[in-house]
């Protein structure tokens, strides 16, 4: 039989078989869609892995000179981190999250939402207090950049799940989904066959039993119109074969 | 007279000190630090002056910043070493000395006591020359009265307390006013102080402690540029002595940008000079400040007041039988001790590009 | 995803695992919070500080629901490799920043590392 593989369970109809042929052709046309949207992201997810490789290496840089110019601070003022740490009450450099759909999935990308804070502006005041400001300026840059790298890295880690995801989803409709359907029609299909060859024996079958009835009746009823025959041949001669009707039994007692 | 009497107490110390000076770092010292590749190397440089092995005992790898605490602990250490050894009047000046960091130290308790933080961790931070017995009391202090009437009242820097009693509330706008408000009261009772010591420290003194109000001023100006801080509130942060006092104060008062504080200095050449070279420093320089503008040349301003005031405390030590060379003595090695960072800083972040804008003091 | 992303929306804040020095420069920049009950967005992390510590301040940005980028300095990700390798959610993002003494290393870094794979086959 050639449902040697995987195959659905089900009764081998004509019904069947037509229901499973659709499926197949949706299995197919997902399959190719599918692909389609495989390779539209995987073109977007390239563009960002160069991207993320870029920007992270840029943020090396930016970030070194971020801290060369707290090192100023530090030169000119000496040393705030403890005042910066306590006064840091509530955030002015924030991000708003936006959507971006590629191919039907939802990309986050994070905005800057700086809101004008005055925290700080009085560090320093005394002295070095345009250093602060100026490394204050350096950070924020700096932390703009870790922003747009990080909805970078954010569209690739989502990128990566959902082209993972597809890939899952075209491997399994290829090699699972198609082959199953592909086998359960032809196992359908063989044993529709089978079922056909099987009634055209029983078929011939009937026949062959109706023909040998047929002649067998034939051959009765030949038999018969000859004894019939001889009778009335019998009949014919008369006379002597008075005894002979007597002992002869007649079959048929209609007559 | 001064000078008759000054060895008889002085003597020894301002020996001492002079010894002392020997040891700050020369131009070619600085030359083999700045040649450095790695802090590895610099610690051996360093390990060859004065500063002596102070560093062997490191971990690696050595962080610039205790690079910077370390050095700051010898100083410290030949400052109590002078304190310990001194008699009235030089022990009072040198009181007076640790008073600024007294300032800081207490401003940084009470920004800590205010969010609450860890009273131990505070004190590690607070600068060893500013350090004072009731300092860890401050911490229970919730305003600036109760401060003053449980803590401050006890130390000497309850007299400049008291023109900022009147913040009641403590914000982060506040402490900085009162730091400032401190600083500048402190300020004007050295400078009086140092009129009782009499010529030729007082001279030197004034010199010195004129050109530090007058640039607390003009930094004060410039940076509350933009901010909260009101044109009345930032006339009171003016120190009231200096060359500036009064009528560049009072034109301070009502600057808005910084041509105007350019113009308020223009009567003296010399700070009129960190202006003007400004422009064409930023010029210069304009590679790294281009996108920050103004900035530059404000910056490039609080360069110009390091240097003059390595010049002026260099002065300070042409003079003999004075107690202006021990405040000298302080200040020049601190600038040793910035631009010692700042060369380190360079060499572990690689900015070998900025690495000679330290102050080099002989 | 639709439920990550749904929630992104409610992120606005950074959050920092970091020396002084990058604390410091981060919060000059402004990204400093304190919530309601008393919670930072940030921590230092000293010679002193447990790795235990790390780890769970580490968690702890991770689970809260308004933070939408982590960054933390790649000698401290270091520290708790494990962990930050181990994390693979998309919010909040995870960055490793470089620090003053420690300049970035781009073949540590846990994303990188993926990156690098991927162009590699």
């Amino acid at each position: 039989m050639s449902g040697t593989g995987a195959r659905e369970n089900v009764f081998p109809t004509r019904m069947a078989l037509t229901n499973t042929k659709l499926r197949l052709k949706g299995a197919q046309t997902g399959h190719s869609l599918l692909a389609k949207k495989r390779d539209a992201l995987t073109t977007r997810f390239r563009a960002i892995l160069r991207k993320v490789d870029e920007a992270k290496r840029k943020m090396g840089r930016v970030m070194q000179l971020a801290s060369f110019s707290l090192a100023e601070v530090t030169y000119a003022t000496g040393d705030i981190s403890y005042l910066v740490q306590e006064q840091a009450k509530s955030a002015s450099f924030k991000v708003k999250a936006k959507q971006e759909n590629v191919s039907g999935v939802v990309l986050p990308a994070f905005e800057v939402d700086r809101v004008p804070g005055t925290d700080f502006n009085l560090t320093g005041l005394g002295r070095g207090g345009q250093q602060v400001l100026r490394s204050k300026e350096t950070y924020a840059k700096a932390v703009e950049t870790l922003v747009e790298l990080a909805s970078l890295q954010t569209a690739f880690t989502i990128l990566d799940e959902v082209i993972r995801a597809t890939n899952r989803r075209v491997n399994a409709i290829e090699h699972v989904v198609i082959p199953k359907l592909d086998n359960t029609i032809k196992y359908i299909i063989s044993e529709l066959d089978e079922m056909d060859r099987e009634e055209f024996f029983r078929l011939k079958k009937v026949q062959g039993k109706k023909k040998r009835d047929a002649e067998a009746a034939e051959a009765k009823k030949r038999a018969l119109g000859e004894q019939e025959e001889k009778k009335l041949v019998d009949d014919d001669v008369g006379g002597g074969g008075g005894g002979d009707l007597l002992s002869s039994k007649d079959e048929d007692v209609i007559f | 007279m001064e000078a008759l009497f000054f060895n008889v107490s002085t003597g020894f110390l301002e020996g001492i000190v002079r010894g002392y000076k020997a040891g700050i770092l020369t131009q070619s010292h600085y030359n083999n630090l700045t040649q450095c590749e790695t802090l590895e190397d610099f610690r051996m440089q360093l390990s060859s002056t004065d500063y002596g092995n102070f560093l062997a005992n490191e971990p690696l790898p050595i962080s610039t910043s205790t690079i910077a605490d370390k050095a700051t602990q010898l100083l410290v250490d030949q400052f109590h070493f002078l304190r310990s050894n001194a008699v009235e009047p030089l022990s009072t000046f040198l009181d007076y000395m640790t008073y600024s960091y007294m300032i800081d130290n207490v401003v940084l308790l009470i920004t800590g006591t205010l969010h609450e933080r860890d009273t131990h961790e505070l004190l590690e931070r607070c600068h060893p020359l500013g350090v004072f017995d009731t300092m860890p009391a401050l911490c229970v202090a919730t305003n600036v009265e109760e401060l003053y009437q449980s803590v401050l009242v006890e130390t000497p820097l309850a007299p400049y307390f008291r023109d900022c009693l009147s913040a009641s509330d403590l914000d982060d706008l506040n402490i900085e006013i009162i730091r400032n408000t401190l600083h500048k009261a402190y300020l004007e009772d050295f400078h009086r102080f140092c009129t009782t010591l009499g010529s030729p420290t007082s001279e030197i003194m004034h010199r010195i402690l004129a050109f530090e109000a007058d640039r607390r001023t003009i930094n004060i100006t410039i940076n509350s540029f933009g901010t909260e801080l009101s044109k009345e509130q930032r006339a009171k942060l003016f120190p009231t002595i200096g060359r500036l006092f009064p009528e560049g104060n009072n034109a301070f008062a009502k600057a808005d940008e910084i041509e105007q504080v350019r113009q308020a200095c223009d009567h003296i050449s010399e700070y009129k000079a960190f202006f003007d070279i400004a422009p064409s420093a930023r010029a210069n320089g304009g590679a790294q400040v281009d996108d920050l503008g103004g900035d530059g040349a404000a910056a490039q301003l609080e360069d110009r007041f390091f240097s003059t005031e390595v010049h002026l405390n260099k002065l300070a030590f042409m003079q003999q039988f004075q107690y202006a060379t021990f405040y000298s003595y302080i200040k020049l090695k601190e600038q040793e001790i910035r631009s010692i960072t700042w060369i380190a800083e360079c060499i572990a972040q690689n900015a070998r590009d900025r690495i000679q804008d330290f102050i080099p003091i002989f | 995803m639709s439920t990550s992303s749904s929630s992104a929306k409610d992120r606005n804040l950074l959050a920092v695992i970091g020396d002084e020095d990058s604390i410091t420069g981060l919060l000059l920049a402004g990204i400093g919070h304190i919530n309601e009950q008393q919670k930072k967005n940030f921590l230092v992390v000293d010679a002193k500080t447990q790795i235990s510590s790390i780890e769970s301040a580490f968690q702890e940005f991770t689970e809260r629901k308004d933070i939408a980028i982590l960054l933390i300095n790649q000698h401290i990700a270091e520290k708790i490799r494990p962990t930050v390798d181990k994390y693979q959610q998309a919010f909040p993002a995870l960055l490793e920043i470089p620090s003053k003494d420690h300049p970035y290393d781009p073949s540590k870094d846990s994303v990188l590392k993926r990156v690098q794979k991927l162009f590699g086959d």
